[in-house]
């Protein structure tokens, strides 16, 4: 018998404290306060604002709430007037926020500025909705859907959006229908590989063993990648509650939240979640009158990118050097202690409960035939909007970077995109019709991986790309298995080496024998995925290496070795400007003459290019045949 | 069940992984970093294969077999991808002596590995006769390496007791961490770092000691390179036999394998590799039985003094001293280290032949002491095996016989002395703690002229009662007459000894005798336990060097490349006079071998020489670790025949290790004369080339060669020279300096040529002034000395095997003398970028 009573009154007072906020009477701040918008300065803003209100003797209610996304625009700042609906503005500084205050709270003003949307689906007080605003209307927020509308840290906030509904329902439905249900939502793996999470389900349901594990692997290493901590910061919940859903189907006894020890706000929004749910039965023996028993504990890790892989974390938990072992046995058959075990991804468990309250039915909506749900993505690069976005899975890539995106910066050319994070490779801008989706980006030699996406443009070397993600895998190798520890070291040397010009042209052919014989020789997905940046580029961009190796030359004046800095005597007036910065007075030349850098003296650090004024944009580059100048601009009229 | 490998149907068993069910079928799979001991690993990659249905390359040491499997272990693919991996593992080993041409030409020239500081090849490996990583390059036919190896510039660890560890040979197979693991129940070692900085280690950079290290030796054991080894051991080369025995420094009985060369033992180890043994069963055996200090030759006490005389001497001595001291006035004194075998002979001897009631039998105590006892007032008489009785009681008798293996205050004032051989060096029966009897079997020969006690004792006895003792042929007879016949190894223990796990539970004395006296490694565990600091050697404040050097001063040294080194010493007597082409003998200290050193260059005006210098023994070590500003004991010269400097034409200089810096100042001095001088430099790998810039400088033309090609030309410098002879070059003159092999195949590979070729040859020298002949040479037949008629010789009339042979005469010694603990940090290493691996380094 499953004691709903027990859920049904908590309900009901997260509906009337969820119904102090919504029909508010005084006016609401939501203070976007993960960690990015922490970085920007959203608790600065949040101190200015609350003095100015009491200096006004102005009552008002504050709600730290996760994040939204718009990386660009934080800090993010909710307005919500009396019995109104939040106005959502962006980049409130904390120099910005004392006239905010007064314009928006005070007032009860509008600041068109900083303005993003309000928080509906129409027009309010004459302003856009926010899903109307570019970076918002192609991405569907169903794992992000609590991510800067609730306090995380509020139980009933969550309870309010129908939190551990799914739970209940599978709770209901029983394992086996819940299974079911897992398996026609067509859900795969968030984590990178995109295996079928029934699948993985049904090997350890079939295990033998009375005790069995459940891991969330939030062990997120991806440099730049951070999909997972905004849902942890924002709404850890729905993690939880998504544990408890694949830990009552595999029939585990023991959750475990692998999470590094850099995310500790992460960790304190787990740790009082979790207090949360045992204080509301939903942990424990016995949970709501069931026969599921369940506990959760959160293991910090030391931050070991290979942690991430599967056994390496299970023998990070077990207390042991992060090193992963040969597969099989799996983990699903003998994992942690020995045990069955299954390890799913933050990401992953977010979306249970979506599908078990929703149904898969609604679930199979989103995405295409083999890729179903949506995906969040940490889009970065050379593009105009960067921050995390959630997106349909199957949308063509372009549709990403040109509409969520907002396309190039500087409006540039689009070189290539690239996904998968260092395990991933770069897809070619010919490419850019391609959908997102597991298969789509395998196929090209990509991955989907965690969700890291770069966008790379004309003035990003592919050589200085892959040189730079196989430095990461190189330090972030375990050292255990032969081929990555020293291959990755290979090949990262005659990458080094191509970059500073002293490239063979057998050195093409080296780095495949290397790529292949780490790919095909190494122990974990962290090294057989490691040569990826290398062998994509390779097969895209190889007229980049040839022309590194051969010409001498880096058409994206990013080698260092390659490119020189020259000054053009007919375009130079003689300001100094370069002369006076050249850290090894590398140039010289009489006041109003021409300049000259010695290119000898020259460490060609750039900074001549950085501080010759546009408007006569005297400075060039040159790599082998290449030259670049740098486009004169008019001076800006003055405007007042 | 059934599967199916290389197309052969086998039978498989539940639970075996694929590399088992294959090796059990006598299917060979190359293997590495699995070992039989230890649960699978699968980090070497070399043991992949091919299975059916499944994705990639499984390791077949990890993947258990099942029903129908279909494994493919041969395929082009499978072997080229094994090739490549192992081609990687060899980036971080010293690995051109694999891929070498002359291989087999220098495995015969030198079948035993050279000893020396850091290896950097397989011929100064200490594993070279046993490696695995030799057998496996050359299964799969490595033959070449993809980009240059990176030498990861690690000092070699000497400062821990018994082993050595040379991280630089490491491939991290993790053998010697599971091992641990599996052994001590911790990690005293584990991986350490990340990435190509990865390697084996303590935590927190603790000694092994502080670590927890019980020093059992099972790390050793299973060390597949010559990364760790037994510091005493390793230089002896590979042991002719290996025999199972019983370990009686203490009455667990744990079964021990001892290995020996020419009856002598080297090295021990547990006999099972799953049962681990202690610090003395491990590392104390070898080199307590090897001890200099053992007694090797029958004495007797002539006019107050101890004579060696013959066994028959020595034995009627016996007799005539002990025919007046039958009965009560005799006593015979032993204790439970003697075998039943003995103490049986001891006791018949005692009742039988003297006639006497006291034969005393000493069980020792839990340290191993073996009490001591007073014997009764009547007695006068009295052989002892050690020195049980306090020595103060030494005037109550008037007749004592020592059957003893060391020198102490019984066996000084005894009448006679006859040397025993205990341990390993007999065979007989003991009785371990819980009453089962082990057979001791002889695995190595007494010192000397020393001989089983019973045989000793029998002797006597035969001397003193001839008609009535019984006398034994062999020991067997006497075990068969005690009944005991049968015992066989085979008894293995079941759990490992306690004290393979607590170190302070170990014995401390055998015999009589303080093991620690005579095993230097554990001396070292004495001083961790007591907390002594270990020793360190500080550094010399560096400034007042330069402002008054004194004379054999240090002025400065550096480390060029691994186990090379450059010492600018103050010597202006010898700056003065020196001469290209000569040498000089330096003594570290007063105690010093006297080491011959060609004299690289000289500065008159500073009153500096400078040598290039080796680490290969222990008087070389001692001269590597002298550190600037440090006084040498003495350095004699110039010595030997100057080079004749004239105008030859074109000169070719050959230099290989210490050659390529000894030769500066001899090509400046041909240069000046108007001689076109090329300069061919070799190397084994990238990293142990120096002094390009030098000698490009003073040369006409620098060739470097490389014998993994990661430099320059591939090959020998003597491949250069062929190279430079077929373009047309024509040379007058070739010079090789570097060491006999290198010489050697110059001298082979040249003789066809019509070109002169003369070598610097440096044998073992005493006064350098032809006095003492230990440099004697032949050369054409006739026989020469090095130091005064050389060191120039005519290569192709030079014995090569001769120069070889005479440079051996002393490596037991050598071998011997080198096998120290180091203080710890007596290496300073240069500071980043020289010596660490990071990537920047040019």
């Amino acid at each position: 018998m499953i004691a709903n009573d027990t859920m049904e009154i908590l309900y009901e007072r997260a509906q009337e404290e969820w119904g102090k906020i919504e029909n508010n009477e005084i006016p609401v701040v939501y203070v976007g306060s993960a960690t990015c918008g922490r970085a920007a300065g959203a608790l600065e803003t949040e101190q200015v604002i609350k003095e100015v209100l009491a200096q006004n003797q102005k009552s008002v209610l504050f709600v730290e709430v996760g994040c939204m996304g718009p990386c660009a625009l934080e800090p993010i700042i909710m307005v919500q007037p009396p019995n109104g609906i939040p106005i959502c503005y962006g980049s409130v500084k904390p120099k910005d926020a004392e006239e905010f205050t007064r314009c928006v709270l005070l007032e009860d003003g509008v600041w068109e500025e900083k303005l993003i949307g309000v928080m509906s689906v129409d027009s309010y007080r004459g302003l856009p909705p926010i899903t109307r605003h570019p970076m918002l209307e192609t991405q569907v927020r169903n794992i992000l859907r609590n991510c800067g509308l609730i306090d995380p840290e509020n139980f009933y906030h969550y309870l309010a959006q129908g939190g551990y509904r799914g739970f209940l329902k599978a709770l209901s439905m029983g394992t086996e229908t819940v299974l079911e249900e897992v398996k026609k939502s067509g859900l795969r793996g968030r984590g990178g590989a995109g295996f079928p999470t029934w699948k993985k389900w049904t090997f350890a349901r079939e295990s033998s063993g009375s005790e069995k594990y459940l891991i969330c692997n939030a062990d997120e290493g991806d440099p730049g990648a951070f999909m997972n901590r905004s849902v942890l910061e924002g709404d850890p919940h729905s993690v939880l509650e998504g544990m408890l859903i694949a830990g009552y189907t595999i029939g585990a006894t023991h959750g475990y939240v692998y999470c590094r020890a850099e995310y500790p706000l992460a960790i304190k929004r787990l740790e009082i979640a979790i207090k949360q749910m045992h204080d509301s039965g939903l942990l424990g023996k016995n949970i709501l009158g069931s026969n599921f028993s369940f506990d959760i504990t959160i293991k910090k890790g030391a931050g070991a990118f290979v942690c991430g892989e599967e056994t390496a974390l299970i023998a990070s938990i077990e207390g042991n050097r992060g090193m992963p072992r040969p597969r099989p046995p799996f983990p699903a058959v003998s994992g942690l202690w020995g045990k069955p075990t299954v390890i799913q991804n933050v990401e992953t468990l977010a979306n249970l409960s979506l599908i078990l309250s929703r149904g898969a039915d609604w679930y199979v909506q989103f995405g295409n035939e083999n890729s179903k749900g949506t995906k969040t993505f940490a889009l970065a690069g050379k593009v105009k909007r960067t921050g995390l976005v959630e997106i349909p899975l199957g949308i063509p890539l372009r549709k990403v970077i040109f509409e969520v995106g907002g396309g190039i910066l500087n409006d540039k050319e689009v070189k290539a995109v690239q996904t998968g994070g260092p395990s991933g490779g770069c897809i070619p801008s010919e490419m850019l019709d391609l959908p997102v989706d597991y298969e789509s980006l395998t196929k090209v030699g990509s991955i989907m991986g965690s969700g890291g996406m770069i966008v790379l443009d004309e003035d990003n070397c592919m050589v200085d790309i892959a040189r730079f993600f196989l430095s990461f895998t190189q330090t972030e190798s375990c050292g255990k298995c032969t081929p990555c520890r020293v291959g990755t070291r290979a090949m990262l040397g005659i990458l080094e080496k191509i970059c500073a010009g002293k490239g063979e042209p057998a050195d093409i052919e080296r780095l495949e024998t290397l790529a292949q014989t780490v790919k095909q020789g190494s122990l974990c997905g962290l090294g057989q995925t490691a040569p990826n940046p290398v062998l994509s580029t390779l097969r895209y961009f190889r007229h980049e290496y040839e022309e590194h190796i051969k010409a001498k030359e880096c058409r994206a004046f990013v080698c260092n070795a390659l490119t020189s800095f020259h000054i053009d005597p007919d375009r130079c007036v003689g300001c100094t400007m370069c002369a006076k910065s050249c850290a090894s007075q590398a140039i010289s030349g009489k006041r109003k003459e021409p300049h000259v850098i010695d290119q000898e003296k020259c460490i060609r650090c750039g900074q001549c290019l950085r501080v010759c004024p546009a408007m006569y944009a005297a400075v060039y580059r040159r790599s082998g045949s290449q030259v670049r100048y740098e486009p004169i601009k008019e001076r800006k009229k003055k405007t007042d | 069940m059934n599967v199916v490998i290389d197309g052969k149907t086998i039978e498989a068993q539940a639970g075996e992984t694929i590399l088992e069910c294959a090796l059990r079928n006598g299917i060979s799979i190359p293997h590495l970093c699995t070992h039989p001991a230890l649960p699978p690993f699968g980090a070497c990659r070399i043991c992949i294969v091919e299975v059916e249905g499944m994705r990639g390359y499984p390791t077949s040491c990890s993947t258990p077999i099942t029903d129908g499997m279909v494994i493919h272990t041969q395929t082009e693919p499978l072997r080229l991808l094994r090739r490549n991996i192992l081609g990687l593992m060899m980036l971080e080993h010293p690995s051109a002596c694999l891929i070498c041409d002359r291989r087999e030409v220098c495995d015969r020239y030198r079948p035993k590995s050279e000893k020396v500081g850091a290896t950097t090849g397989c011929h100064t490996c200490n594993n070279k006769e046993v490696c695995e990583v030799r057998e496996l390059s050359a299964d799969l036919g490595l033959a070449e390496i993809m980009v240059a190896p990176q030498y990861h510039y690690r000092p070699i660890e000497r400062s821990e007791p018994f082993i050595d560890r040379d991280l630089n040979l490491c491939i991290l197979c993790g053998r010697c961490v599971r091992i641990c693991k599996l052994h001590q129940g911790k990690s005293v070692i584990d991986f350490v770092h990340r990435s190509s900085q990865t390697h084996i280690g303590q935590a927190f950079g603790r000694n092994l000691h502080e670590a927890g290290c019980t020093f059992c030796g099972s790390c050793v054991d299973v060390c597949p390179t010559g990364t760790l080894s037994d510091r005493y051991a390793k230089w002896f080369g590979r042991p002719k036999t290996k025999t199972g025995t019983t370990c009686i420094y203490c009455d667990e009985g744990c079964a021990l394998a001892i290995y020996a060369s020419n009856g002598k033992s080297i090295m021990a180890t547990g006999l099972y590799d799953n049962l681990p043994v202690c610090v003395l069963g491990h590392f104390a055996i070898p080199e307590f039985l090897n001890s200099p200090n053992r007694l090797r030759t029958p004495q007797i006490r002539v006019n107050k003094v101890l004579r060696p005389v013959t066994h028959d001497e020595t034995v009627s001595r016996c007799a005539e001293l002990l025919q007046n001291y039958s009965g009560k006035a005799f006593a015979l004194v032993c204790d439970t280290s003697s075998t039943l075998e003995d103490r049986y002979v001891f006791k018949k001897f005692t009742q039988e032949v003297m006639k006497s009631p006291y034969y005393f039998e000493i069980e020792p105590d839990k340290k191993g002491f073996a009490k001591v006892i007073h014997v009764p007032d009547e007695v006068k008489a009295i052989i002892t095996t050690g020195p049980f009785i306090p020595i103060e009681l030494r005037n109550q008798f008037e007749v004592v016989i020592a059957l003893d293996m060391f020198y102490n205050d019984w066996s000084k004032s005894a009448d006679v002395v006859y040397p025993v051989g205990v341990f390993a060096e007999v065979s007989g029966t003991i009785m371990d703690k819980d009453n089962n009897l082990r057979p001791l079997v002889q695995a190595c020969s007494p010192p000397g002229e020393a001989k089983p006690e019973w045989e000793v004792i029998q002797s006597i006895g035969k001397a003193l009662s001839p008609d009535n003792w019984k006398a034994y042929d062999r020991v067997e007879t006497i075990t068969a007459e005690l009944g005991l016949e049968n015992i066989s190894l085979n008894l293995n223990r079941k759990t490992p000894p306690p004290v393979s796990q607590k170190l302070k539970e170990r014995r401390e004395w055998f015999r009589g005798y303080r093991i620690e006296d005579y095993v230097s490694g554990l001396a070292v565990v004495r001083n961790f336990e007591e907390g002594k600091e270990p020793e360190t050697e500080k550094e010399k404040d560096k400034s007042e060097i330069i402002e008054s050097p004194k004379p054999f001063m240090v002025l400065s040294r550096r480390e060029l490349v691994p186990n090379t080194y450059e010492f600018v010493i103050y010597v202006p007597a010898i700056a003065k006079k020196a001469l290209p082409g000569q040498f000089v003998i330096v003594m570290v200290d007063k105690n010093s071998e006297r080491i011959p050193y060609t004299l690289s260059d000289w500065d008159e005006e500073k009153g500096t020489i400078t040598l290039i210098i080796q680490e290969k023994g222990l008087s070389s070590r001692k001269m590597i670790s002298t550190l600037q500003g440090e006084q040498l004991a003495h350095v004699v010269g110039p010595l030997g025949t100057a080079f004749e400097i004239k105008k030859y034409g074109t000169v070719v200089i050959l230099g290989g290790c210490y050659g390529t810096g000894a030769v500066l100042r001899l090509i400046r001095a041909l240069k000046e004369q108007g001689n076109k001088v090329i300069m061919i430099s070799e190397a084994r790998s990238h990293y142990l080339a120096y002094y390009q810039k030098e000698l490009s400088a003073v040369s006409d033309r620098f060739i470097q060669t490389t014998i993994d090609a990661s430099s320059g030309e591939k090959g020998h410098a003597v491949d250069a020279l062929k190279r430079l002879l077929d373009t047309g070059e024509k040379v007058d003159l070739v010079v090789a300096v570097g060491c006999p092999f290198m010489m050697m195949i110059t001298a082979e590979e040249t003789r066809s040529l019509g070109t002169k070729v003369l070598c610097a040859l440096n044998p073992i020298m005493l006064d350098g002034t032809g006095m003492c002949g230990a440099c004697r040479i032949s050369v054409d037949g006739q026989t020469k000395f090095a130091c005064v008629d050389g060191p120039f010789f005519d290569a192709h009339l030079v014995d090569w095997e001769e120069v070889r042979d005479r440079r051996e005469a002393y490596s037991a010694e050598e071998i011997q003398a080198v096998s120290l603990t180091q203080p710890a940090e007596t290496i300073h290493r240069e500071p980043h970028h020289n010596y660490c691996s990071c990537m920047e380094r040019g």
